[in-house]
């Protein structure tokens, strides 16, 4: 397409940052040194790291899949009163990190806690549990667009066929929907694996916990980066999976016209039933945790301020999205361009997400190690003296790393906003005698703006809930809320882990309502 | 006690909110083996009352009956899946995760799987797609899916056949192929149809009976020419084509209008009237001693037709419909004629 406004080059830049730590993981893992340390965990803990991880993500993906799948089909079809609310409040878990509710179901159900009379979370069902809780909105978002946008004509298609209201949502809405799902559910168990903190907290260590451990308690990067490969290597088979099942649902999507469904009223009691059971998922994985953690964070008073931990969290979430924002637009374009080789370095960008947060921060440091080195030879060459230790672990390290697993999720909303800018509109503009700064600016950034905006505050509320890659590349002394309360909690000192978990939640969730209604209202229109 | 022949809707109302009705007081009957076509304008209200036959809509009042047996009313609500209806939605609603074949079967569960498939490719042969069996909905064509939607519905063998604007997303040529090979499949099942449509042409081309709708109501039924020719208000004559209104009173046993004296037997003195003339029913001539004189003031194509505009003495301009034969010319005087038989005298509203 001639006279399209289009820049290739920003992507090949933000396929570079997202690629470049995976390709050094995986570099290392195959070529770096072999210790006794590999073959030692092989034979003790790897088999439990690996059935952990198994099981984790089974249950996370099953209870997600019984909550999130159901709710979306009364949402969408259904009328009842409070209806809108509970449409974007069904989402607002997101902003809870899965170790913030970790903590406190952890706190609540254990033996002395108020609800101890309940089986304690913990364990690989305790942990699956609270994922499913934290997690579940992925499932419910995409299933919700997907019941959301289908036709109610296959649904009373095939009750004039001769099917119930139940057998015709078994046998049409929910075929149509069954993409979407399992691309929510991809996005569970992808989560799920790049998870640290929950699981090292409940007794559940996975395949990301052994990374850590290689890399923390053995100091053995080559042997972290293998286990980091066997954690990749499953993150992108349910990656492709998603890919597939996303590509799937558009193509279902696109037969005939759509007439938008009608929602069934529902009388007071049916309505209340289904006001009940999206009241419940929310309770359970956003107003309880938040409650417990606010109540013991106010009856155990922390003896350490946690403005500058805040500061440190604020800071690193507010450019790492608005970076993000900008290679999202950058792959974007790339995309729209058209050209194979802009394409190619967008969809390399976007493997990005595939990467657990764990993964990104060693190949960072590998990176930055190689960096060093380099410079040191260069360095004493010239002068005689090894360079001084200039990179490692800066806050420059910290948003590389966020970038290269969090860019993609932006590449997502920052396609979708321009994709309505239609290769038409750029031939108006310049039959109308606009050049390309001013087509930029007069017509594509208002358009694309708003996207733009979801998709750094997206990043800005994952990076906020961030662990593992902080903890690995965090400069001494150096801390997040993520991090504070990580120790305090791995301390068993839970009353003073409450508060930096509660201001996590706290300062994600005024995003989470905006991300909410955003995504819930836009396909409304 | 045989099959029932008849499907009676009577005062049926649909209200979604309680001053306006989407669907106002509506009696309609349609015929086993007949093909009754609901024409109107779009928020007529056609496609809700489709909707209410097939159960996909509840009635506010009213009824729905098929023989004796109650449908919709009463408190009644026949479940959708209950009614033997078979439906054509507009966008076909063909289910994207199902080939043709199983599309069709979709309907057939009590037969085992043997039969289904037989009777469902019997069906697809039937709409001459017999060979497009295992092709998903996305690799056909806009007619091909149209096809499979109608095979899909008439696979049950269903007493009552409802297809919502079936041709709306085809382009013409495709159009009318398409209209000749839904009609037979109609005819063939010999169930009760309904065909909702906007289009004046597919009614009158399609269909037995048609009954006109506007704002929720219908306002006219019957057979296609008797209402092309004969429509009983402006709104029913324009629904189905073109037409020169002049308004008149009568005086005697006639009424007198710009185009000449009409008679009017069934009429009272002084009634204030408006006639309503097809513009097939104006004639040209170049016989002064023939007509009303008017001038060409200009000339299109129209189908197969010529479109004169042709300018009275009052200054009042007129379309006459004629032969492509007739060559009268912009700017020449002309005569024109009227055929009673394309003139409809109504009482004014």
């Amino acid at each position: 397409m001639t006279g399209q406004l289009a820049p290739s080059w920003p992507a090949a830049i933000a396929a570079l940052i997202c690629a470049a730590p995976l390709i050094t993981v995986a570099a290392l893992g195959v070529f770096g040194p072999w210790t006794d340390y590999m073959a030692h965990i092989a034979s003790t803990r790897l088999p439990a790291y690996l059935t952990n991880t198994a099981a984790v993500t089974a249950i996370a993906a099953l209870i997600a899949l019984l909550i999130g799948a159901p709710l979306a089909w009364i949402v969408a079809r259904f009328e009842f009163a409070g209806r809108g609310i509970m449409e974007w409040a069904l989402a607002l878990p997101l902003a809870v990190p899965a170790y913030a509710a970790a903590y406190a179901w952890y706190d609540l159900t254990q033996g002395a806690g108020p609800l101890g009379f309940l089986p304690t979370v913990r364990g690989p069902i305790g942990a699956g549990l609270i994922f499913a809780l934290t997690l579940y909105p992925y499932v419910y978002l995409l299933a919700r667009e997907a019941y959301a946008g289908q036709s109610s004509d296959a649904y009373d298609a095939a009750r004039t066929l001769g099917r119930g209201p139940f057998g015709a949502f078994l046998d049409a809405a929910l075929p149509l929907a069954r993409p979407a799902i399992a691309a929510g559910l991809a996005l569970v168990v992808m989560e799920t694996l790049a998870d640290y903190g929950a699981v090292a907290h409940l007794g559940a260590p996975t395949l990301s916990v052994g990374l850590i451990r290689a890399w923390s308690a053995e100091g053995s990067i080559a042997d972290a980066a293998r286990l980091a490969l066997i954690l990749v290597t499953i993150a992108f088979v349910l990656f492709a999976y998603e890919r597939a099942q996303r590509r799937r649902a558009r193509q279902s999507a696109a037969s005939g016209r759509r007439r938008p469904a009608q929602r069934v009223k529902l009388g007071f009691g049916p309505g209340l039933l289904a006001l009940l059971a999206c009241v419940t998922p929310v309770m359970l994985g956003l107003v309880i945790p938040l409650a417990r953690l606010g109540w013991r964070a106010l009856s155990s008073p922390t003896n350490r301020s946690m403005v500058e931990a805040a500061g440190n969290s604020l800071l690193l979430a507010a450019i790492s999205g608005l970076v993000a924002a900008a290679l999202g637009l950058a792959a974007a374009y790339a995309l729209r361009s058209g050209r194979r080789r802009a394409i190619l370095s967008a969809r390399l960008a976007g493997l990005g997400y595939a990467v657990p947060g764990s993964v990104a921060a060693l190949g960072v440091l590998i990176l930055l190690g190689l960096f060093q080195d380099g410079l040191d030879q260069v360095w004493t060459g010239l002068f005689g003296s090894a360079f001084p230790v200039l990179l490692s672990g800066g806050v420059v390290a910290l948003v590389f790393a966020y970038q290269s697993r969090f860019a993609a999720a932006a590449i997502g909303p920052a396609e979708a906003a321009l994709n309505r800018v239609t290769p038409t509109l750029d031939a108006a503009a310049r039959s109308l005698g606009a050049r390309s700064r001013e087509i930029a600016w007069r017509v594509h950034w208002p358009l694309v703006a708003s996207g733009a905006l979801l998709a750094g505050l997206l990043v800005f509320v994952e990076v906020l809930k961030e662990l593992p890659a902080t903890m690995i590349l965090r400069p001494f002394n150096f801390d997040t809320l993520a991090v504070t309360a990580h120790n305090y909690a791995s301390d068993e000192r839970l009353g003073e882990a409450a508060l930096p978990a509660l201001l996590i939640a706290l300062i994600a969730l005024p995003p989470m309502v905006w991300i909410a209604r955003r995504i819930t209202r836009s396909e409304q229109s | 006690m045989s099959r029932p022949d008849l499907l009676t809707i009577t005062g049926a109302r649909i209200a979604y909110s309680p001053d306006r009705a989407a669907v106002d007081g509506v009696d309609l009957s349609l015929k086993c083996g007949q093909v009754t076509a609901l024409l109107g304008p779009s928020g007529s209200g056609k496609s809700t009352l489709l909707r209410a036959i097939a159960g996909l809509e509840a009635l506010n009042a009213g009824d729905v009956k098929f023989g004796e047996e109650v449908w919709s009313g009463d408190g009644v609500h026949k479940a959708p899946e209950t009614r033997r209806c078979g439906v054509v939605f507009q966008d076909y609603a063909l289910f994207p995760h199902l080939s043709a074949l199983d599309n069709v079967a979709f309907g057939l569960r009590s037969l085992s799987r043997a039969d289904r498939r037989k009777r469902a490719q019997a069906q697809l042969d039937g709409v001459e797609l017999g060979d497009r069996a295992k092709a998903f909905p996305h690799e056909l064509s806009g007619g091909e899916q149209q096809r499979v939607a109608l095979a899909r519905a008439l696979a049950t063998n269903p007493d009552v056949m409802l297809l919502d604007e079936p041709f709306s997303g085809l382009d013409r040529r495709l159009r009318s192929a398409l209209r000749d090979t839904t009609a037979s499949a109609l005819k063939a099942s010999g169930a009760a149809t309904l065909i909702v449509t906007h289009d004046a042409d597919e009614a009158l081309s399609l269909a037995d009976t048609i009954a006109l709708m506007t704002e929720g109501r219908i306002i006219q039924v019957g057979a296609p020419d008797a209402l092309y020719l004969k429509p009983n208000s402006i709104a029913a004559a324009r629904l189905l084509g073109d037409a020169e209104v002049f308004s008149a009173t009568v005086s005697g046993h006639s009424v007198e209008i710009a185009l000449g004296l009409i008679d009017t037997p069934a009429l009272d003195q002084d009634t204030n009237v408006d006639v309503i003339i097809r513009p097939e029913g104006i004639g040209v001539s170049a016989d002064p001693s023939s007509g009303t004189a008017a001038v060409v003031t200009e000339r299109r194509l129209a189908g197969g037709h010529a479109r004169l505009s042709c300018q009275l003495d009052t200054g009042r301009v007129v379309q006459a419909r004629v032969n492509l034969t007739e060559r009268a010319s912009v700017g020449q005087q002309v005569w024109l004629t009227l055929d009673p038989h394309f003139v409809s005298v109504v009482a004014s509203e």
